[in-house]
């Protein structure tokens, strides 16, 4: 079999899977905890463009995800948007901010990823002081539950089908983008910027699209989360969260997307699993990301491509 | 008065930040990684001083101070040995070694949050509570103590550095590696007395600043990320940029805390950081480079 065939058909069975699961009647908790899964891969999924594509270290894509989760917030309860709405204009909101931070993308390497991290302490530090807008520590409460034209999303299965919908809408649309024009000109990018721009590569406009693209998709997490959760607190959104962001396009593997989604699927739910680690939760994924910097960045989604070699021939 | 005593606090937590910033300049001139991790080095040796200070109470401040600084040093050239040697031998790309070091900041938080607790724990009086009086300006002791212990570091930083043969091999090595092996300097040697020294002074600046505020799991976080910010502002890799740049971010932060807002102190640091690498990537020390 191919291995492109053999990917379009896992893909597809997994898909399947995953929206028909409510079918079976899971417990609620379940449900929730993989609604919250898909709205991690959406972010996930974001600075894998940003980071696995184009190359790009982004240490603030909290912040982007907490612009949207408090835009969507703030829309609905304050100005009563409907959620369809709010979910765009959170999306377009935190790339809007993103634009602010573009000139940035000028930096290289390193330097980028701390421009990004002070971004990403800025923005907590405006949630948490800026009491009149987003209720500053004491969080923004009383968010309504997402709705679509109308009708309300209240049964749990419901918004997991939301969430799930929408991870899997951005994980498609990328992976059209990666093999489109776009995406060969940020890979080579990635590869070498001097010989992509020798090669007549736009470097700074398409480095910059990728970071907005990228700010894009975490508001739309962003937004998504807030109608899940319902609560905002600006302790969900600080340089933690930017570093477990990053920590699931690691350790799912750099470059994959599907390795993103498995990765965040494993910083959601592994604490879940092992609760008698929560405390060194932290520790280990730290000790992880030291490790998949040493031993190849492919991550597990290299891993599984390993497992799945003899099924599928060249 | 009130300007004096503003001042006094701003040149102290200045010179935490210049050591901190030192820290960055040495490890990113030898090796050229943006260690995450420096700001976690100045948390243990501030934990590490603290519970040799619980084993002996009555132990004199210099000895703290050296506590912490060996606890860090050690550390910093355990992180060298165990990590970041073995991969720059498997010639991985440099980002993923910097990633690599943001993943040993996370470990080390998240090890001391076990050992230490979360609680911020408070310092005992390291020095004497009387106060000073210069030129009818009265000082807290802890303030005048750190800037003098800061000062004296420093300097026999660049002693060592100017003066001694290991210190020359050093900036050779910092300056063209190849080079300076075919000369012959010991490579792997060199880059264990950098992060030695890059913990050392981590170490120092932990213990200054325990003393001056308390110590905490998550401290080193933001102080590591302003050290970088002191060091960008003088002009990374370069030393003299370091102090320079840790010193003027100390009273730039401590007069905008008073005189622009209190709450957004930290964000001063932030757009400072963002600013300096957008407009003036080469800090004051390029600044003054190109003028002369």
């Amino acid at each position: 079999m191919e291995s492109a065939l053999l990917r379009r058909i896992i893909t597809g069975v997994v898909l399947a899977g995953l929206f028909l699961l409510p079918v079976f009647e899971p417990h609620q908790f379940v449900l929730h905890m993989l609604s919250l899964v898909a709205i991690s891969a959406t972010v996930a999924l974001g600075l894998q463009l940003l980071l696995g594509f184009s190359g790009q270290l982004s240490i603030g894509q909290a912040a982007f995800y907490g612009i949207g989760a408090y835009a969507s917030g703030l829309l609905s309860t304050k100005l009563g948007l409907p959620f369809p709405l709010a979910f765009l204009a959170a999306g377009l909101i935190a790339a809007l901010t993103s634009l602010l931070m573009v000139p940035v993308t000028r930096l290289t390497g390193a330097y980028l990823a701390v421009a990004t991290l002070g971004f990403s302490i800025l923005v907590y530090l405006v949630l948490k002081n800026e009491e009149w807008l987003t209720g500053g520590s004491f969080g923004l409460m009383g968010i309504p539950r997402a709705s679509l034209f109308g009708y309300v999303l209240a049964k749990p299965a419901y918004a997991y089908l939301l969430c799930v919908s929408v991870a899997a809408l951005v994980y498609l649309s990328l992976l059209r983008l990666e093999r489109s024009r776009f995406g060969r000109a940020i890979n080579a990018i990635r590869q070498n910027e001097d010989a992509a721009r020798a090669c007549g590569v736009k470097v700074t406009l398409l480095k910059s699209q990728c970071f907005v693209i990228a700010a894009f998709v975490a508001g739309l997490g962003g937004s998504l989360y807030a109608h899940q959760v319902r609560y905002l607190a600006p302790t969900d959104f600080t340089f933690w969260k930017s570093v477990e962001i990053l920590i699931m396009v690691v350790i799912g593997g750099m470059g994959s997307l599907f390795g993103a989604v498995l990765g965040a699927a494993v910083v959601v739910l592994l604490p879940e699993a092992l609760r008698e680690v929560g405390d060194y939760r932290m520790l280990v994924f730290g000790a992880i990301l030291m490790a998949v910097m040493l031993f190849g960045e492919s991550g597990l989604a290299g891993f599984l491509g390993q497992c799945l070699k003899p099924f599928s021939k060249r | 008065m009130y300007l004096a005593d503003l001042f006094a606090a701003g040149l102290a937590i200045g010179c935490v930040y210049s050591l901190v910033a030192l820290g960055f300049a040495m490890i990113i001139r030898a090796t050229g990684i943006i260690h995450f991790a420096q700001g976690e080095l100045l948390m243990l040796g501030s934990m590490s001083a603290l519970s040799t200070l619980w084993l002996m109470p009555k132990l004199p401040a210099v000895l703290v101070l050296a506590c912490g600084m060996i606890a860090s040093g050690v550390l910093a050239v355990a992180m060298e040995f165990l990590v970041y040697r073995p991969l720059r031998l498997r010639r991985v790309p440099l980002m993923n070694v910097i990633t690599a070091t943001v993943g040993m900041s996370i470990l080390c938080i998240n090890a001391a949050r076990i050992v230490w607790g979360s609680e911020p724990l408070r310092y005992p009086e390291l020095f004497s509570s009387s106060t000073y009086r210069f030129f009818g300006v009265v000082v807290s002791p802890q303030l005048v103590w750190i800037m003098v212990f800061g000062v004296v570091l420093m300097g026999l930083l660049q002693l060592f550095l100017k003066r001694t043969r290991t210190g020359l091999v050093m900036q050779a090595v910092a300056q063209d590696a190849e080079v300076a092996q075919l000369m012959g300097a010991n490579l792997t040697r060199m880059m264990i007395y950098t992060f030695a020294i890059a913990g050392m002074m981590a170490g120092a600046a932990g213990v200054m600043f325990g003393s001056l505020f308390f110590s905490f799991f998550e401290m080193g976080f933001v102080l590591g990320i302003k050290g970088f910010v002191a060091a960008t502002l003088g002009g990374l890799g370069s030393l003299a940029g370091a102090m320079l740049g840790g010193i003027l971010f100390g009273l730039i932060e401590t007069f905008s805390a008073v005189y622009v807002s209190s709450a957004y102190k930290d964000a001063i640091g932030m757009v400072m950081l963002i600013a300096i690498l957008l407009f003036l990537p080469s800090g004051l020390v390029g600044l003054w480079k190109a003028r002369s």
